[in-house]
């Protein structure tokens, strides 16, 4: 009877590490099945084009040749300046947003004034519109306005429909109601003005949520290809997005066909900034995507 | 008098609000509000390249839109991305989540991280490796399936493959989000309830199924609600793989809008598209909104 219970026991934990293994395993084959194309760009970067076109494929590159990565970074594309417009145009956004998130999400989240509930809730409205149906307003206004005349102006232009962030303002807003009145109050006593209540003791108590917009707010800026596309007139003005799909629509010089590994460099070359943006920022990723979902 | 000193005398004290709100509020009423209202204006227009030219219609191009076989193919197409799409990603990220949750914090994050990598890397990206992987003679889809003796299949150039590998292409960046946000909801989820289950002698599998399951209800109701808005606007996995075809049987609503408007300058005909688009929306987002009542969150 003793004996009983502990080899119940033992069974059961049996069972589970079988089952945890089992997970393991699981986990493993899902991992590589979805992970495979990005295996098979970075490695068919290395392949020739008579590789590329080969039967069977080659799962490791057996010759694996810098040609491709040489012509992507000598030759006709501008790629370093699509790197440089991405990141401008990414850290516009976020500098618009943060500004435009935190002021008004404060605003509503801490002060009392008539008309506030509607104006909110207009607001909060269009966070789930298909945001496609605004771009052709703008986009009749940047022609209007020429602002793809000059760089800055195309900067602007590729940061515009995401300014106004319902999403963010919204997630300040949450934020700043979950900060007790009293904080402020006692500041207001000590004679802070306004603005320092702002400054001084709302943003950097603001600052964890702020980091998360802002890092996701730079991913999806970066990703914004329908716009950056509908924005750039010439090559010099093309984002990395919209200068991968370019290449992967160009046929290799004399020929009908792409040449597949210069546009699997491309790809890649591509990828990687994000991929090691993520790798960097992940835990703030991961509060941005959470936040409003899972309570607590 | 008085009423108007009362009145300067509050309007005083509610400034800050107003002047804090006020940059931003501007910015949400130039760049979005005048924009959406300014294109549901653009959808009773024939409007063309020059805008100053254009002319009203009313009604004509919804009625045109309602006659339109492409349109039809468009509206009928996103709803079907959407009801293949959504639940394949819901059911993969649920299982990938469940698996991931009892493991070491460390292994949680690698796995976490390995899944949302793609999405990470972009539509654009994964399009152009997988415009290779499904090319019919040398693509690797065709090979590995060729080891199992299946015929080679033209996947972007036949109906229903092409609107299958949009969908394929699609799943591999979707997941991550969902894998995310369940892992979080798991992670909300009492201890002390799961070892009660354990003492009850509930085995992993029924811990799942009947314990986790029921309580990640609220996640799994936000997942469908952004999965599905995310898909119906789908645009540029098929922009960049089939180009909407073959005969416009891979196409989408979002798809139409960017050709009708960026591609035909017809703005005024993309306009009343995205006006049905967000109706689409709006009524889906009303009927989630009754089942959140019932959740609290």
């Amino acid at each position: 009877m003793s004996t009983q219970i502990p080899k119940q026991e033992a069974f059961r934990r049996a069972v589970e590490k079988t089952i945890h293994l089992v997970s393991y395993f699981l986990l493993a084959i899902l991992a590589v099945t979805f992970l495979l194309p990005l295996y098979w760009m970075f490695t068919g970067s290395f392949k020739l084009q008579t590789v590329t076109m080969a039967l069977p494929p080659e799962i490791f590159p057996s010759h694996p040749t810098l040609e491709n990565w040489n012509l992507l970074f000598t030759g006709p594309w501008p790629i370093w300046r699509w790197v440089a417009n991405s990141v401008v145009v990414s850290l516009l956004t976020v500098i618009l947003v943060l500004v435009v998130s935190s002021l008004t999400g404060y605003g509503f989240g801490k002060k009392k004034f008539h008309g506030s509930n509607i104006l909110f809730i207009i607001l909060l409205s269009t966070m789930f519109l298909p945001n496609q149906v605004i771009l052709i307003p703008l986009f009749l206004l940047v022609r209007w306005m020429h602002l793809t005349a000059t760089t800055l102006g195309t900067y602007f232009a590729m940061a515009m429909p995401m300014i106004s962030s319902p999403f963010g303002i919204f997630m300040v807003k949450q934020f700043c109601s979950s900060i007790p009145d009293e904080l402020l109050d006692a500041a207001r006593i000590d004679g802070a003005s306004e603005w320092d209540l702002f400054t001084k003791i709302m943003l950097p108590l603001l600052k964890p949520a702020l980091a998360a917009l802002a890092i996701f707010t730079f991913n999806q800026a970066w990703n914004y290809f329908m716009w950056h596309m509908v924005i750039a007139q010439d090559l010099l003005q093309f984002t990395i997005p919209v200068g991968v799909s370019v290449i992967s629509r160009t046929p290799a010089a004399g020929k009908m066909i792409t040449n597949i590994g210069l546009v699997m460099a491309g790809g890649s070359f591509g990828a990687f900034f994000m991929i090691v943006f993520f790798i960097a920022f992940q835990q703030y990723f991961i509060k941005g995507i959470t936040f409003g979902a899972v309570k607590g | 008098m008085i009423k108007f000193r009362a009145f300067a005398r509050e309007f005083r004290k509610e400034l800050p609000g107003y002047l804090f709100i006020a940059p931003g509020y501007l910015a949400f009423i130039a760049f979005m509000l005048v924009p959406i209202l300014f294109a549901i204006g653009l959808s009773f227009y024939k409007a063309s390249f020059d805008i100053r030219a254009r002319l009203f219609v009313g009604f004509a191009q919804y009625i045109q839109l309602s006659k339109d076989p492409i349109f039809k193919m468009a509206l009928v197409n996103t709803i079907e991305y959407a009801l293949v799409i959504v639940p394949a990603t819901i059911f993969i990220s649920l299982v990938i989540a469940l698996l991931i949750e009892p493991l070491k914090p460390r292994a949680q994050a690698f796995f976490r991280g390995a899944f949302y990598i793609p999405g990470v890397a972009g539509g654009v990206v994964l399009s152009v490796v997988y415009l290779w992987i499904f090319n019919p003679t040398y693509g690797l889809l065709n090979f590995l399936l060729g080891q199992v003796g299946i015929k080679p299949i033209l996947w972007l150039a036949t109906p229903p493959h092409s609107f299958q590998a949009v969908c394929a292409v699609v799943l591999t960046f979707t997941i991550g989000q969902p894998i995310i946000l369940f892992l979080a909801g798991l992670a909300g989820i009492s201890p002390d309830i799961i070892d009660a289950a354990t003492v009850d002698g509930a085995n992993s599998m029924q811990k799942a199924l009947y314990i986790r399951l029921p309580l990640l209800r609220p996640v799994l109701l936000f997942v469908l609600a952004t999965q599905t808005i995310q898909v119906f606007q789908l645009w540029e996995v098929i922009y960049m793989i089939t180009g909407g075809g073959p005969y416009n049987t891979s196409t989408s609503l979002v798809y139409l809008i960017f050709q009708t408007a960026f591609v035909g300058s017809n703005y005024g005909k993309a306009s009343a598209i995205g006006v049905v688009l967000m109706v689409i929306i709006l009524i889906f987002t009303a009927i989630q909104l009754r089942f959140w009542k019932d959740t609290d969150i």
